[in-house]
């Protein structure tokens, strides 16, 4: 057993990945930038942080007197000279009313014989920005990257994956029985091509392989027709010469019974494969309830079966009117040949229903092996195990529904026609 | 009557002449294709068993030659093939009746006869066994001019005991021949004895005995 797993589209699936893959991508990028981005934001800071403070050193140099612009610039003497260093600081900015961060410079410088110490600061980006910065525009692009994407792609597969499509739905409909080759569409794309070719290959087997086994059955059916008419030909000549035994006689017409069964079971299984081949072509209007009631009539005289016939409705349709004839004969055979004891069978045709039943002393323990072909139930001896097999497929040509049951203690087959 | 049996089985061939010639007829065979037409252009015949499946030729084209030439010999043709088409283009052509492989051969022997009464030549509706005379148009029977109730199943069993006199009838072929296909369905064929004991009655009550039972579950119909 294989396992059973959900079952998604292939474009489901390929989106899928496709947009999974982009979302990592989008978050790793995203960090990298950020890191990026802060990073040359900093460099770019402090260099024009030393480009000030080496302005300042000019400017004091030049006998400038000392100026204070806070936090910008602030300028200071300090009895020693202290280590130059950066660092982010936060400070109060009047002008915006908020705390701000800043990046600070200080540096310590002996001028003129005074020791100065020079602070400049300038406005950090806050690194929230930056992120926000990053991941608003990120998204903008990637949003609609995706809905172009989404719909390039999904016309552009349309196109791609349309012979593949196409020819799904062709294979869906295939059927053997029918006579036309499977016509599959051609595609410029080499996989699909040769697929095409596979499918052709195999199907056109199937098939051949399926036409072989009907031609056979056919055949087999036909060659022992002539034998058997030998054979019996020879028979009712040797009944008809010398006397015989009773014994002898006996033999001989057990003969003539099972010659019988064979030439029964050949027509069977010629009229299984004709109906296969759809060759009943005689439609007409046809009231199955009425052909039931001809056929309880023809077999009153064969079979002791007491028959009890409810005929509610007419149960019009429209079939070939042979195997109408067959349908009925069929079913009602089946009931005859598989009732026990001395009871009777129903028949009841109402509401586009025909249902018949039979006594029986237990439910069929294989009901679905009910119409394959020389299955039989019992040990019936009678039966040629073709009967239920040809009802149901003349069921399935004509789109009738065959039901079985078994409800107090009978079994009961029903037809339903649309 | 003088039929000519064109099949190419011989095993087949050489019984049907051996049922056949016993009722006192005189038969022709032909093997294959070109030995029908030979023959058929050459003799005329009260009645042709035509095999559709000869070795060499189709039998529908050695019935449109004699349709075509106006022969007036009846023709029943044999088929191994069931099929309701090859019957109706055998009809069609102008056959007088068809049967399918196998069949029995009282079976053919009492279409053969039924072909010989509706023919052209000598053809008479009726068929008479010394004081039993047979109406087949009206389908009734009489003895000694006098009129018989019969069903129709005693009527055909009447019939089939007639043209195949002087035979072996088993309860099968028996059943056969009243019911076809269906006639597998019976347990027994007690219902046959039911019928031939009711014929046998109706028969007797008029002073006719021809019915006998022939080794303890056959029948014959036969002179006393």
């Amino acid at each position: 057993m294989t396992k059973t797993t959900k079952k998604v589209r292939l474009s489901r699936k390929t989106s899928q990945s496709f947009l999974g893959i982009s979302l990592i991508l989008m978050v790793v990028s995203t960090i990298v930038l950020y890191f990026y981005v802060s990073n040359l934001l900093q460099d770019e800071v402090e260099e024009a942080l030393f480009s000030t403070e080496a302005r300042i050193e000019t400017a004091l140099k030049s006998n400038y007197a000392p100026f204070d612009l806070p936090p910008i610039v602030e300028i200071g003497t300090v009895a020693v000279l202290g280590v130059e260093k950066i660092k982010d600081t936060i400070i109060y900015d009047p002008s915006q009313d908020e705390m701000e961060e800043f990046r600070e410079l200080t540096s310590f410088k002996e001028i003129n014989g005074k020791n100065y110490r020079i602070t400049v600061r300038d406005l950090v980006v806050e690194s929230e920005n930056i992120l926000m910065a990053v991941v608003v525009s990120y998204i903008t692009i990637i949003l609609s990257v995706f809905v172009f994407l989404f719909y390039f792609s999904k016309a552009r597969n349309q196109k791609l994956w349309q012979p593949f499509f196409t020819n799904l739905e062709k294979m869906k409909r295939f059927s053997l029985t029918s006579d036309k080759p499977i016509g599959l569409m051609d595609s410029e794309i080499l996989e699909f091509h040769e697929l095409n070719k596979e499918i052709k290959t195999l199907t056109g087997k199937v098939k051949s392989d399926y036409l072989n086994l009907k031609q056979f059955t056919e055949n087999v059916s036909h060659e022992l027709q002539t034998p058997l008419a030998i054979i019996q030909a020879k028979i009712e000549n040797i009944i008809n010469g010398d006397d015989l035994n009773d014994i002898q006689y006996g033999h001989l017409t057990s003969i003539q019974k099972d010659i019988q069964r064979l030439t029964q079971m050949n027509k069977r299984l010629t009229l299984l494969t004709k109906i296969e081949n759809k060759q009943f072509l005689n439609i007409e209007k046809v009231s199955l309830a009425e052909l039931m009631g001809e056929t309880i009539q023809s077999f009153h005289e064969i079979s002791v079966t007491e028959i009890k016939y409810h005929r509610k409705d007419d149960m019009w349709t429209k079939m070939d009117s042979y195997l109408a004839e067959v349908l009925c004969t069929n079913l009602l055979s089946n009931a005859i040949k598989h009732n026990t004891g001395e009871s009777d069978i129903e028949i009841v045709v109402e509401d586009g229903r025909l249902s018949i039943s039979n006594h029986g002393t237990k439910p069929l323990t294989h009901p679905e092996n009910l119409y394959t072909r020389f299955y039989r139930e019992s040990e019936a001896e009678k039966s040629t195990g073709l009967g239920l097999a040809i009802v149901k497929r003349i069921c399935v040509l004509y789109g009738f529904l065959i039901r079985y049951e078994f409800a107090e203690g009978r079994h009961v087959f029903s037809v339903t026609v649309e | 009557m003088k039929i000519l049996i064109a099949e190419d089985e011989i095993a087949l061939q050489q019984s049907i002449v051996t049922y056949l010639e016993k009722d006192g007829n005189v038969c022709e065979v032909a093997s294959d294709y070109n030995d029908a037409i030979y023959k058929v252009d050459l003799y005329d015949y009260d009645l042709i068993i035509l095999d559709i499946n000869l070795a060499t030729g189709s039998g529908l084209d050695v019935l449109k030659k004699l349709k075509k030439e106006n022969k007036e010999a009846g023709v029943i043709i044999i088929s191994a093939n069931n099929s309701l088409d090859d019957k109706l283009d055998g009809l069609d052509l102008g056959a007088d009746d068809y049967i399918t492989k196998p069949f029995h051969l009282a079976e053919l022997n009492s279409r053969i006869k039924a072909v010989l009464r509706r023919g052209k030549f000598g053809g008479d509706d009726t068929i008479t066994f010394n004081e039993i005379s047979v109406d087949t148009k009206s389908r009734t029977a009489y003895v000694n001019g006098k009129a018989m109730a019969l069903t129709r199943k005693e009527y055909d069993l009447l019939v089939f005991f007639m043209t195949n006199q002087g035979r072996v009838l088993s309860k099968e072929i028996i059943a056969e021949h009243l019911w076809g296909d269906n006639s597998d369905l019976a347990d027994n064929f007690d219902f046959i004895y039911v019928h031939v004991n009711n014929l046998r009655k109706k028969l007797t009550g008029e002073g006719a005995k021809y019915i006998k039972t022939a080794y303890g579950s056959g029948y014959k119909f036969i002179e006393d």
